[in-house]
């Protein structure tokens, strides 16, 4: 099947900064991908140039089959990092132009508008002006906005940024509608938990330059990092025990308990008995790859200073652009 | 085309439905129909019918009867008419027989009701005078008139006739008096008339020689000249097509900067390309001005219309307007829109506004030069080089030495090449400065963005 979307050798520099360089991407159709990387890797430049909104130095793309996304933008549907709308303009004339825009006929329009509104908790809205809507409201608007054509193709920059909790949800579970229909979906974020959550595949990005395109499964296996997550069930108990028990190579106390990490061919099914039968256990778990360690030694090679390795870190868990709230 | 279309719509609805854009463009009109309606009305109504007596002292004997005939008020509007005619005749030729009784009567107001009293002609004229003091007496003594001895009969030895006296109450007006003047005006002629046993007609036909519209002949024919009140057709079109261009421009550059500080324009560039978003913009925005110019000309017709002036319009020269605007709109709709989308708030489009605002005034700084001088080099040569062109020809339409047909042609060619020009330039300005924040570009950077596009 051809793929909903293709980049080849995709550049694009502005001034001296190269913002994507030399990017390929295949995302097949009917896939949920993920592009994450941290603020600034150059997401938003690619994605401007997939919508034909900017037009790439060298290079070239495919959209739907089509060779630029001026020609299938009927099929596309896009929320931008950057959300708008017309202040003065009622929530459902809103839609409905920007449906029409997009090919859908007048009379489907305001029922598709009213219906995904409802969905999204706002069924009361529609008569409303756009100005007087608080601002996750407003994201929520605009996330319609974006679907309300039906589209083939979803593409979602920062979809999550500055939501309350609730809306991520609403919006989670419409992303997985939207999957469930047929709908390719690309968004980007640097929130890598967000994309561990929905995506199927990963591609990061890293100073214009993709540094991984794999699937969520395969990186869970290549990236396990024999980690057991240990929380003993008398709080106070002493942990001093684990460190004796065979193939343990380094403990770590956390604020529930402590992390084990194993040497190499250890069985970690083995290892877990034994550290059950050793205190008596609240919880013991193999700890899950984690995005956001597999991109930190990606991108540094073990070789980055601390400093630069924490404030990617605090990036990459949304800390440095929304503060602590997330 | 559907989607421009679409985009054209919203931008027109969005325009129109706005409360201050109505208010801003009803304003004027509403003040031209306060002008044209009521005033009229409210002039009548505060100058009510003048009554009184007026003395008349004739030391001929042979004119008092014809004054008698002459100051009845059915004579004295007979002879209002005459003149009305003759002046708007003179003034705006066409127009002539437009002048109905009814226009007068409302511009004029009601003839005064005078009456006549001869004194005997041998009446102290110092006592006389008396009567013209404002007295409580039933009557108003409005003036007295002595009509010399040598009126109607030259004295002995002399060319000329002798006239008359006049003497005035302090309270007549200007506009009775005049009506005494030329009332002993017609019956002192007519008096002479009958003294030199002439007949008037004979001797009004004998003086009268009409003066015809002259004819200027070109190669390509020949034109009938316009005078008088045409006038003011050029000056009054070009601020037609100014407030037209502004209202269009201005709201596109507002409207733009707008749509890119909401960031809204990176939805609908998901949706269409730069540049139906620029042309549903243009042709939005376009339905405004053309509306604001129907608006405007349709209350300028309505007026003359009122005025008994209709004939004064040309029709070519409504379609030569529309043409024109369309023209003058593209070039600085184009510009000022390509002003928006650079820039991110309004305050940095100040910059660049006044150039382009520079452009459009100076059209009008000249207006004079070229109102007197049609056809002169330099005007010939404005009415080439855009953006001025299309002002230029406006005026020189409009001029009463209008110009040759291949000049216009030429005009409307070389604006629409600007007008080309024009929204190329914006086009690219425009893809480029829609996702552009920050600093305020100046000119050059829009040029090298245009070049870089």
């Amino acid at each position: 099947m051809e793929s909903a979307l293709r980049l080849r050798g995709v550049t694009k520099t502005f001034g001296t900064t190269r913002a994507v360089d030399h990017l390929d991407l295949d995302v097949p159709r009917g896939a949920t991908y993920g592009f994450i990387g941290p603020s600034g890797a150059g997401k938003t430049t690619c994605i401007r140039m997939i919508m034909s909104i900017l037009f790439p130095d060298s290079g070239e793309l495919s959209v739907l089959g089509r060779s630029s996304a001026l020609e299938a933008k009927d099929r596309i549907g896009y929320l931008p990092e950057e959300r708008g709308v017309y202040r003065k303009m009622r929530v459902g004339d809103f839609l409905t132009y920007i449906a029409q825009l997009k090919g859908v006929p007048e009379q489907d329009a305001s029922a598709r508008a009213s219906r995904l509104l409802g969905q999204l908790a706002l069924g009361d809205v529609l008569r409303k002006r756009c100005e007087d809507m608080s601002k996750g409201m407003l994201q929520r608007v605009q996330f319609v906005a974006a679907i309300i054509n039906e589209p083939e193709l979803l593409i979602l920059d920062e979809p999550f940024s500055g939501l309350d909790p609730v809306s991520v949800r609403l919006l989670k579970q419409i992303i997985a509608d939207e999957h469930r229909r047929g709908a390719t979906i690309l968004f980007s974020t640097h929130v890598m938990a967000h994309a561990e959550e929905l995506c199927q595949h990963i591609v990061m990005i890293h100073q214009g330059r993709k540094v991984l395109d794999e699937p969520m499964a395969g990186l869970r296996r290549q990236y396990d990092t024999r980690v057991i997550r240990f929380e003993p069930l008398d709080a106070a108990a002493s942990l001093s025990p684990l460190r004796l028990l065979p193939g343990v190579e380094a403990i770590d106390t956390t604020d529930e308990g402590c992390t084990i990490r194993l040497s190499e061919g250890r069985d970690p099914a083995d290892a877990m008995r034994l550290i059950a039968a050793t205190i008596a256990p609240a919880r013991v778990e193999l700890a899950r790859v984690r995005l956001e360690d597999v991109f930190i030694r990606l991108v540094t090679d073990g070789g980055r200073a601390d400093e630069a390795e924490k404030a990617l870190r605090a990036n990459l868990q949304g800390l440095a652009t929304e503060g602590m709230a997330v | 085309m559907k989607k421009i279309g679409l985009i054209a719509q919203r931008e027109f609805l969005a325009t129109v439905a706005n409360r201050g854009f109505v208010i801003g463009l009803l304003i004027m009109p509403a003040i031209i129909a306060v002008a044209a309606f009521i005033g009229p009305r409210l002039m009548n109504a505060s100058s009510p019918q003048v009554r009184g007596t007026v003395a008349v002292v004739d030391r001929t004997g042979r004119v008092a009867p014809e004054l008698t005939e002459v100051l009845t008020p059915a004579a004295i509007e007979a002879r209002r008419r005459e003149n009305a005619r003759r002046a708007m005749a003179q003034a705006a030729p066409g127009a002539g027989q437009a002048v109905t009784d009814q226009n007068l009567q409302r511009l004029g107001g009601t003839v005064p009701d005078l009456r006549l009293v001869e004194r005997p002609d041998g009446s102290d004229i110092e006592r006389e005078k008396d009567f013209l003091i404002p007295k409580e007496q039933a009557e108003r003594g409005l003036a007295l008139i002595v009509i010399r001895a040598d009126a109607v009969a030259r004295a002995a030895g002399q060319s000329e006739y002798g006239g008359y006296d006049l003497y005035v109450s302090p309270t007549l007006d200007d506009a009775t008096e005049s009506v005494i003047h030329d009332g002993v005006r017609q019956a002192l002629v007519n008096a002479r008339l009958a003294a030199g046993n002439l007949d008037r007609e004979v001797v009004e036909a004998t003086m009268r020689v009409s003066r015809p519209q002259s004819v200027i002949v070109t190669a390509a024919g020949e034109q009938q000249t316009q005078r008088g009140l045409t006038r003011a057709l050029p000056f009054i079109l070009g601020i037609l097509m100014f407030i037209g261009v502004m209202i269009g421009g201005q709201t596109l550059m507002t409207s733009t900067i707008e749509e890119k500080s909401s960031r809204v324009v990176e939805v609908l560039l998901a949706t269409v390309s730069p540049f139906e978003l620029m042309a549903g913009k243009l042709l939005g925005q376009l339905a405004v001005g053309l509306l604001a110019m129907a608006i405007y000309v349709g209350m300028g017709l309505f007026v003359l219309y009122s005025f008994a002036m209709l004939g004064l319009i040309d029709p070519m020269l409504v379609l030569y307007l529309v043409v024109f605007f369309l023209i003058t709109y593209l070039v600085f709709g184009a510009l000022m829109t390509a002003i928006g989308a650079s820039v991110s708030q309004m305050a940095d489009a100040q910059s660049l506004m006044g150039p382009v605002m520079m452009l459009l005034v100076l059209p009008y700084i000249l207006s004079p030069m070229i109102g007197r001088a049609p056809n002169s080099t330099f005007s010939v040569a404005m009415s080439f080089l855009p953006p001025f062109n299309t002002f230029v020809m406006m005026s020189r339409l409009a001029s009463d030495s209008p110009p040759p047909a291949w000049q216009v042609w030429l005009t409307v060619g070389i604006g629409l090449a600007a007008a080309y020009a024009a929204v190329w330039f914006a086009g690219k300005v425009f893809k480029i400065g829609l996702l552009m924040h920050g600093k305020p570009p100046n000119f050059a950077t829009l040029i090298r963005w245009a070049r870089a596009a």
